[in-house]
């Protein structure tokens, strides 16, 4: 039996009845245009987060961080001189897998100039800090090796603050202003940094806007009693990867610490709450793309089980003429096939639809993509294979004396 | 002995309805030969239809030996049941049973679609050529309800013969059509008849079974006649 004889029997099938051809791929339809839509806003929310990672560094930025101390420390706990800058700098001359190190210090301190002032973080830290994160002045310029060299009292601000304290960030260069009391010399203004998941959320990087960049030297021997480092921003080389990189510092540190009193966090940590909401409405979305594709399934099955009924003698004919049990089965798969990659087509065009008015909505970098597409007609096609399993078993034990049955 | 085309013995039939046994066949001997034109007769309920359904290889008997053109077919697969059909047995049937959705020529190639292995163009040349002998060259391209029921029985002739069965068997092949057309579509028996073809016919018609050679009357699942 031809392929082409049992897809046109298909369509034409679908043809006479296609109203009720259209109500039987209804569940069909909902169910892969919401498939399609929740892979078309899955990858524009990826593609989301990975222009949030390239904007805060890219994706070979590893933090470590000074982990708490236990509640009840372990003399190796109590030995450990916990994250330093000579951790820094032993990383710096050891870490094969590095390309950058910084080490980084920060306090919450109270800046000032003239009558205004509040409180906001200053960090300490180096000129490659700029570097890994990928951050820019918009005015003057970043901190200098020499800054660090010499423990300079220099200060580059990020926007939000150098606006609020000078009235204009460009007015900041070369001002002074006073932390806790010790004056700093504005040479830098970084560029404003923003960052949206959607359209409801937040300024992601708002932080970073908030913040002040000092030497590390400065910090250290200005406003802290010890060498401590709060963190150290890293930048694996991309020769050996993030992994072989994030393996490497965590056994250097715990070499020289003799304990495990950090914590290593490779890159895209930050702004879950966000992605979280979303994730929900993804599996919204899914569950109910799942239930529908499965729903449209039965009913399809249970179609076409009529439909076979009806066409008993059909059948018994065809088989009469020496089609065997196996060919009647494979035109029945067949048909039913062809019925639903119609239907996979329809839903196909609608999740399209939906793709582009929940992604304008929430502004999502959101589209259906070949492959998504290619997913979607094969999902359709694995429940009309399953949905047709039914019917063309019914079919096949059709007896061919059927096709001698009159009235 | 067992020369004959159709060689069948002690044939039997039940068939189960619910708790009962209902015997259809009773022990039927029958044997035609190649060539011969023979009318199966009898009231309804009498085994014919149920006789023809195993020499068609369309059912098995409940028991007896039934051999086909020099082999045994009472305990094929339905899957070789099938096979046999298709090289081995020509269909006529009461209300045509055409595939509504086919032309007339592609109605007609459909049992050697079902053989396999022969071209798209062999089967069209085949078909062509049968509708051509049955005077049915202008309907090609045609689909079935645009023909009238003594053209779509002819159809249904050209489809039977396409494979070049052994055997030609129609049931009621009259039974829907007004006379005139009856009379032609017996008139092609006769002729297909006169060419060699071996026919079996099923009727309760006396009129038709009288264009055969030979009759075989049959009454409560056994040969009376």
């Amino acid at each position: 039996m031809g392929i082409l004889e049992s897809l046109l029997t298909g369509l034409d099938e679908a043809r006479r009845h296609l109203g009720q051809t259209l109500l039987s791929l209804l569940g069909l339809i909902l169910g892969t245009g919401s498939i399609v839509t929740v892979l078309a806003l899955f990858g524009g929310q990826a593609k989301n987060t990975q222009n949030y990672l390239a904007e805060v560094g890219g994706l070979g930025t590893i933090i470590v961080r000074d982990r708490d101390m236990s509640v009840s420390p372990t003399a190796r706990e109590l030995a450990s001189k916990r994250l330093t800058y000579d951790d820094a700098e032993f990383l710096e001359q050891r870490a094969t897998t590095l390309s950058a190190v910084s080490p980084g210090w920060a306090r919450s301190l109270r800046y000032q100039a003239g009558n205004t002032g509040f409180t906001g973080q200053v960090v300490g830290t180096v000129p490659d800090y700029a570097v890994i994160n990928d951050i820019v002045p918009m005015a003057g310029r970043y901190l200098s090796d020499l800054d660090v060299l010499q423990q300079s009292r220099v200060i580059v601000m990020g926007w939000k603050f150098a606006d609020s304290l000078f009235g204009a960030a460009e007015k900041a260069l070369g001002q002074v202003l006073t932390v806790q009391g010790k004056a700093f010399r504005v040479v830098g203004v970084m560029e404003r940094e923003e960052f949206y998941f959607a359209v409801w959320s937040g300024n992601q990087l708002e932080y970073r806007n908030e913040r002040a960049y000092i030497p590390i030297t400065t910090a250290v021997s200005q406003f802290a009693e010890n060498d401590r480092l709060d963190f150290m921003t890293l930048k694996a080389d991309p020769t050996y990867g993030v992994r072989a990189a994030d393996a490497q510092v965590k056994s250097l540190l715990y070499a020289r610490h003799g304990v495990e009193d950090f914590d290593v966090t490779p890159p895209g940590g930050n702004g879950e709450d966000d992605t979280q909401f979303l994730m929900m409405f993804n599996y919204i979305f899914l569950v109910a793309g799942v239930v529908s594709l499965f729903t449209g399934g039965i009913v399809i099955a249970n179609i076409f089980l009529a439909s076979v009924v009806e066409r008993v003698r059909e059948m018994g004919t065809r088989m009469a003429l020496g089609a065997t049990p196996g060919t009647v089965f494979l035109h029945v798969v067949a048909e039913v096939l062809v019925v639903t990659l119609l239907g996979g087509l329809v839903g196909l065009a609608i999740g399209a639809g939906l793709t582009g008015v929940v992604g304008r909505l929430m502004g999502l970098p959101a589209a259906v993509t070949p492959a998504i597409a290619l997913i979607a007609l094969s999902t359709a096609g694995g429940v009309g294979l399953i949905a047709g399993l039914f019917p063309a078993l019914r079919a096949a034990r059709i007896s061919p004396v059927e096709a001698l049955r009159y009235g | 002995m067992s020369e004959a085309l159709l060689h069948a013995r002690a044939l039997t039939k039940n068939y189960k309805l619910g708790q009962v046994n209902v015997p259809a066949l009773r022990g039927v001997d029958v044997d035609i030969q190649a060539g011969e034109y023979v009318a199966i007769m009898g009231p309804s309920g009498s085994g014919k239809s149920t006789l023809m359904h195993i020499l068609g290889c369309l059912d098995r008997a409940t028991d007896g030996q039934y051999i086909l053109d020099g082999s045994d077919v009472s305990n094929l697969s339905r899957r070789q049941l099938a096979r046999v059909r298709n090289l081995k047995v020509g269909f006529v049937f009461q209300t045509f049973n055409l595939m509504p959705r086919l032309t007339v020529d592609e109605n007609v190639a459909l049992p050697l679609k079902y053989r396999g292995g022969i071209s798209r163009g062999e089967r069209k040349q085949r078909a062509m050529k049968l509708l051509d002998r049955l005077g049915l060259t202008d309907r090609i391209g045609h689909r079935p309800d645009e023909l009238s029921g003594g053209q779509r029985q002819r159809v249904a002739i050209a489809r039977a013969l396409v494979g070049e069965p052994t055997i030609l068997m129609a049931d009621e092949p009259t039974g829907n059509l007004d006379s005139a057309s009856g009379a032609e579509v017996l008139a092609t028996f006769e002729e297909l008849h006169a060419a060699g073809h071996t026919v079996v016919l099923v009727t309760h018609d006396a009129n038709v079974a009288a264009h055969a050679e030979r009759v075989i009357t049959m009454a409560d699942g056994k040969i009376v006649a």
